[in-house]
């Protein structure tokens, strides 16, 4: 029992050595810090690096903003159509559950494992994609709370984000359908179309900053944020973001009048749910990382309040707003073709990539 | 189906299944006629069927609703069955419109399959077509048979008596009388001015042995030969410029124990018969319908030869295809377009 007491203290005095500190909320932990066993379970959640991944900008609000974001987007695309929307689920709030009706159904519903499919890689990479597209959010620092730290988080964060498509394709190729092999050939062109320019933009805001790190980042936005700095590289990096994402403008490889949502098509039940989600997910890791890169990252109006919170807030705040601004291309463009996309990626993209590590040279060596 | 409705409702977790499904019921719709235009009606800005959760979606495998809008022939039965089959457990069905109930106007046809039949139907949606409102409401009604369990109707009709001492219509006996006359004239002579027309029949009657060529309007010729006549004079046609069969044609004469097939010739390539319609036409007996094809030297009378295979029964000879269902589903019954094809009875039920 002394074991087992020593142990539980060390991992105490660990976890309060490192804890968020919130004025707003503090009478209450202080409380609950009194308390044998709960008060472990406090620190655990207040310790910075555990709060950074699984809290915020971790996976609990990676599932709030899961939630929101199908329902505004559906909601925004609904309002551009003169509909209403989804309302009658919760007539208040209107309808802002009717993400959480959709994916109890999907939960409850059979999942087809069809009789030509790889089966065991059919059913393992829905759930072996979530490897690198939630990795990322280790080294996302925000604030004073951050999972890792490296001085190598934007490269690290970036190289994660570049083997998301291998696993869409694989999901394509274990389907074994003819639409899934055309979206897995759709999806490895566009990934060849964004990738290199995307990449090569982050690398001149890397030239630009002079480091990897995202503090370093972040503290040379302190007067003029980082669009400004280097207006190429914003406009790349947000074209590559609608490709990488499948958003309308290019979504080519799931295109549902034409290919039936390519590699998706045979997923059904909750492994449909789990791979329907990845797209937004990726979403949400590149735009932390754009908002870290080009909008100041977590700096902005500090609240006494708050304390530790504001960091990750205003990320959170800041991501949310450029992904709410992000899904209106759903509803007001047209899809291009691969072809067309290709030409984009490949000569308006790449030179306007390459102009933008010539600039990023520049102001890196006029600002260090 | 009554097992989709108790997973949805059983177990411990049932309330949270039930709210679920119900709120989130996604409809692949099966379009097959004009009830696709009031669907799309139901989900657009007027009535906007995502308001209760509805979202419509193209993919079989993500949904758990169809909605079958119009009439399920034969060939749509299997599609329709497919569809379902591919869908996952727990699935519902609507259909809509009065073809997917009964057959609507095309009641009692030999090509028509039930939709009950071919999968659980769990609300049928009268009207033809139904109102963008009553769609919407049948989907409100599904909603109510996942939260209670139970079907009920919501469209009730006020009953009509029928009136005293009016008698039921009778229909005649057979054998039906029929009068001798022709029943079907194919040529039917017509004065009209048309000079090239007359020195087009001369031509032909120097170059066909038929028995009659009589000018039946302006452009149209029809010219009647002997059955196994059919191909020499399509060769003479050929010659003179004709390129192409416009249509083949089959009628049924029962009374006169007889079919007449046509062949109807034009040009696409001599300005002046690009008008023109020579009209060559055979007696064949029904017992024997037998007829030499002109697939080999007009490779357009080949689809239409083997349509009317399908329909009547007449067989092309020389053309490959002979002997099986080409437009028909291979289930149907043989040669439905005959006179003496027999339908299933008409009942009423009082």
């Amino acid at each position: 029992m002394i074991d087992v007491f020593q142990i539980l203290n060390y991992f105490f005095g660990i976890f309060s050595s490192d804890m968020m500190d919130i004025p707003l909320i503090a009478p209450i932990v202080d409380y609950l810090m009194q308390i044998p066993l709960l008060n472990i379970l406090v620190a655990l959640i207040l310790w910075k690096p555990f709060f950074a991944v699984v809290i915020m900008p971790g996976l609990v609000v990676l599932t709030l903003y899961l939630l929101y974001i199908v329902w505004y987007e559906r909601k925004l695309t609904a309002r551009v159509q003169w509909r209403v929307g989804p309302l009658e689920v919760a007539r208040p709030i209107r309808g802002a559950i009717q993400a959480l009706a959709d994916g109890i159904r999907y939960f409850f519903q059979e999942a087809i494992v069809h009789r030509e499919a790889h089966r065991p890689y059919y059913i393992q990479l829905p759930i072996l994609a979530f490897i690198p597209v939630l990795l990322p959010i280790l080294f996302i620092p925000a604030g004073s709370a951050v999972g890792i730290y490296t001085p190598y988080s934007i490269q690290l964060i970036v190289t994660f984000i570049a083997l998301i498509p291998i696993t869409i394709v694989a999901i394509g190729w274990a389907s074994n359908s003819r639409f899934a092999y055309i979206g897995s050939v759709r999806e490895a062109f566009m990934y060849f179309a964004y990738e290199v320019p995307f990449i090569i933009a982050v690398i001149s805001m890397v030239f630009l900053y002079g480091s990897g790190d995202a503090y370093v980042a972040v503290e040379k936005q302190s007067a003029i944020p980082g669009a400004l700095l280097n207006p190429i590289a914003f406009i790349v990096y947000i074209i590559a973001m609608l490709m990488a994402t499948s958003r309308l403008p290019f979504e080519i490889p799931e295109a549902d009048q034409e290919i039936a949502f390519g590699p998706f098509v045979e997923y059904s039940g909750i492994l449909f749910g789990l791979v329907m989600v990845l797209a937004y997910e990726k979403l949400y890791i590149m735009t932390l990382l754009f908002t870290i890169l080009f909008l100041g990252g977590w700096s902005g109006i500090y609240c006494p309040l708050l304390g530790d919170l504001n960091g990750p807030l205003w990320l959170f705040i800041k991501s949310i707003v450029v992904i709410s601004i992000l899904v209106i291309v759903r509803s007001i463009y047209a899809r291009y073709r691969l072809d067309q996309a290709l030409r984009i990626g490949w000569t308006s993209m790449l030179t306007l990539s390459i102009i933008a590590l010539i600039i990023g040279g520049a102001v890196g060596v006029w600002l260090s | 189906m009554d097992e989709f409705i108790d997973f949805v409702r059983g177990g411990p977790l049932g309330p949270i299944k039930k709210w679920g499904t119900r709120w989130s019921l996604w409809p692949v719709h099966l379009v097959t006629a004009c009830c696709g235009a009031e669907l799309a009606h139901a989900f657009a800005c007027g009535y906007d069927g995502e308001r209760i959760g509805a979202l419509n979606y193209g993919i079989a495998r993500q949904t758990n609703l169809i909605i079958v809008e119009g009439a399920i022939t034969r060939k749509m039965a299997r599609v329709l069955r497919v569809t379902w089959e591919q869908m996952p457990d727990p699935k519902f069905v609507i259909v809509m419109g009065a073809c997917g109930l009964e057959g609507g106007l095309f009641w009692n046809g030999y090509h028509l399959v039930k939709p009950s039949d071919v999968v659980p139907v769990d609300f049928f949606i009268p009207g033809c077509p139904p109102t963008p409102e009553a769609l919407l409401r049948g989907i409100r009604q599904l909603q109510d048979k996942i939260v209670t369990g139970e079907a009920k109707t919501s469209a009730t009709f006020s009953e009509i008596m029928l009136e005293q001492g009016r008698k039921p219509r009778v229909l005649p006996k057979s054998p039906k009388k029929v009068s001798k006359a022709p029943a079907v004239l194919v040529n039917v002579p017509k004065q009209v001015e048309w000079e090239f027309g007359e020195k087009l029949v001369e031509e032909l009657k120097a170059k066909i042995d038929a028995k009659s060529i009589t000018i039946t309007g302006k452009n149209r010729i029809a010219v009647k030969v002997e059955r196994d006549y059919i191909p020499k004079a399509a060769l003479k046609l050929r010659d003179m410029g004709f390129d192409h069969v416009k249509n083949v044609n089959v009628v049924d004469v029962p009374n006169e124990d007889k079919f007449i097939v046509e062949y109807h010739f034009s040009s696409y390539s001599v300005k002046e018969l690009m008008p023109v319609v020579v009209n060559v036409f055979a007696d064949v007996p029904r017992d024997e319908p037998e007829v030499k094809s002109l697939a080999k030297i007009f490779p357009s009378a080949d689809y239409l030869e083997r349509e009317m295979h399908d329909f009547f029964g007449v067989v092309f000879e020389g053309n490959p295809w002979t002997g099986r269902k080409f437009l028909l589903a291979p289930d149907a019954p043989e040669y439905p377009l005959r006179k003496d094809f027999k339908l299933e009875k008409e009942v009423y039920v009082r």
